[in-house]
């Protein structure tokens, strides 16, 4: 009883730290220099790869005894594009303001490596319930960092935090202005490339 | 079964089985869908009338109500004249009316400009005197961020208000983007007929100006019949939104 229920915390929260999608496997980037200029959109991204993540590993999972061996990514990625559409289709509905803002990043999760790499990777040879989790922990692991640098741009690009300005006033009158760099791709890489040096330096120790 | 025949049917079964979850979330969020895009159309007139801030956050209901007594949808010909939308022809041009109190306050000219990276969409409301710009709103855009994207703030939609496409003499000459600040760069007499340019991005400026005023030309003869105060019939017919 034990050992299975350290394997399940372990395949929820590697993900987080010591196996960061973005930061250690250096997966879907892409995604996390788009949409990362403010943290709402950051933060909804988030959520939208977490749940396909989770329920592409859960529906790979199911079907892994009945998947053909030699038709299986065309397969896995079938999966993730429905989920994908659904999602899209679903912000589409209900937030549309930042589905707008999101436009393509959200159909462009099909081409996430975490995705299909979860989907490759784990679910293929582990039981529904852990690729759930595993799911879940790989979405909130590339979440957590996407809101970290979402954080970061946000807060030194427009000097708000979830659209509320939050630099005082005062600031402004004395000379501090809003970092326009922050607000461009190349601001996500350095961001993202310091967050990698932080965190091997902590593990490393 | 061979592993052949065993793979096509799995092919087949799964992609039944995602079309029609696909089928059903589309055919189910389909309202939703084109009630959230034209209420997003409501909102982008009603900002660029002047009529809400784009800082409020105003309720769908407010929005469609406010737009139903406001705001008026209809089609001109090259010429000027309404058409009837059902019998509008390739060349006709769509135009809105704000109207105030019975009578009409401004029209509305939908911008489909094209930017440095893409096209530029917004509405450019210009007051019943057919000359001055009372409004402009961008409502999508591709350029970036920070640079071209400016073009999304208020303070560069707030600088078009006031301005004018008509020169001293009342003739056209559109409205463009400096480059830089309008009271260092373009001499005293011509500033109604300028706003001031984002930095760093004065190629979006460019090509906006230059589509601003490729739209404009084709809406003169509209403009020409408001600044002679022709332009006065109300269409009675409320199709306004469709």
């Amino acid at each position: 009883m034990k050992k299975t229920e350290s394997k399940t915390l372990k395949v929820l929260l590697d993900p987080l730290w010591k196996n960061n999608p973005i930061m250690v496997q250096i997966l879907g980037i892409c995604s996390s220099l788009a949409v990362t200029v403010q943290l709402k959109t950051a933060i909804v991204m988030a959520i939208a790869l977490t749940m396909v993540v989770a329920f592409s590993n859960l529906a790979v999972s199911v079907l892994r005894n009945v998947i053909p061996r030699n038709i299986r990514i065309i397969a896995e990625l079938c999966i993730v594009a429905t989920l994908v559409i659904i999602a899209d289709e679903l912000l589409k509905a209900f937030m549309y303001d930042i589905s707008k803002q999101l436009s393509v990043f959200v159909g462009l999760i099909i081409t996430n490596c975490i995705v299909m790499g979860r989907a490759e990777s784990f679910a293929l040879a582990n039981p529904p319930i852990l690729s759930f989790l595993d799911g879940i922990g790989n979405g909130v692991g590339y979440g957590s960092v996407l809101i970290a640098v979402a954080f970061i741009r946000e807060l030194l690009g427009s000097g708000t935090l979830l659209g509320f300005d939050v630099v005082p006033r005062i600031f402004y009158l004395s000379g501090y202005e809003n970092m326009g760099f922050m607000l461009l791709a190349p601001a996500a890489f350095i961001i993202i490339g310091l967050l990698v040096w932080l965190q091997r330096t902590l593990l490393n120790k | 079964m061979s592993s052949n025949s065993k793979s096509v049917l799995f092919a087949i079964v799964l992609c039944l089985a995602c079309s029609l979850l696909l089928t059903l979330a589309s055919s189910g969020l389909k309202g939703y869908q084109i009630r959230n895009i034209n209420l997003d159309r409501q909102k982008n007139l009603l900002r660029s009338a002047g009529l809400i801030d784009d800082q409020d956050n105003n309720t769908p209901e407010y929005i469609e109500k406010l737009y139903y007594k406001n705001i008026k949808s209809l089609w001109v010909d090259p010429s000027g004249r309404i058409v009837k939308e059902m019998d509008r022809g390739e060349k006709d041009l769509p135009i809105y009316l704000y109207i105030k109190d019975n009578a009409i306050e401004a029209y509305i000219v939908p911008i489909n400009a094209q930017g440095l990276w893409g096209k530029i969409n917004g509405y450019l409301a210009i007051n019943k005197d057919g000359s001055t710009i009372s409004g402009f709103t961008v409502y999508k855009h591709s350029e970036t961020p920070g640079l071209g994207g400016e073009i999304e703030r208020s303070w560069f939609q707030k600088n078009f208000k006031g301005k004018k496409i008509v020169n001293k003499e009342g003739k056209f000459v559109s409205i463009s983007i400096a480059r830089g600040a309008v009271k260092d760069v373009i001499q005293e007499d011509l500033r109604v007929n300028f706003v001031d340019g984002i930095s760093g991005a004065t190629l979006t400026g460019k090509f906006l100006s230059a589509s601003m005023k490729d739209i404009l030309k084709e809406y003169e003869s509209v403009s020409v019949k408001f600044r002679q105060n022709m332009f006065k019939e109300i269409p009675e017919n409320n199709s306004a939104g469709k």
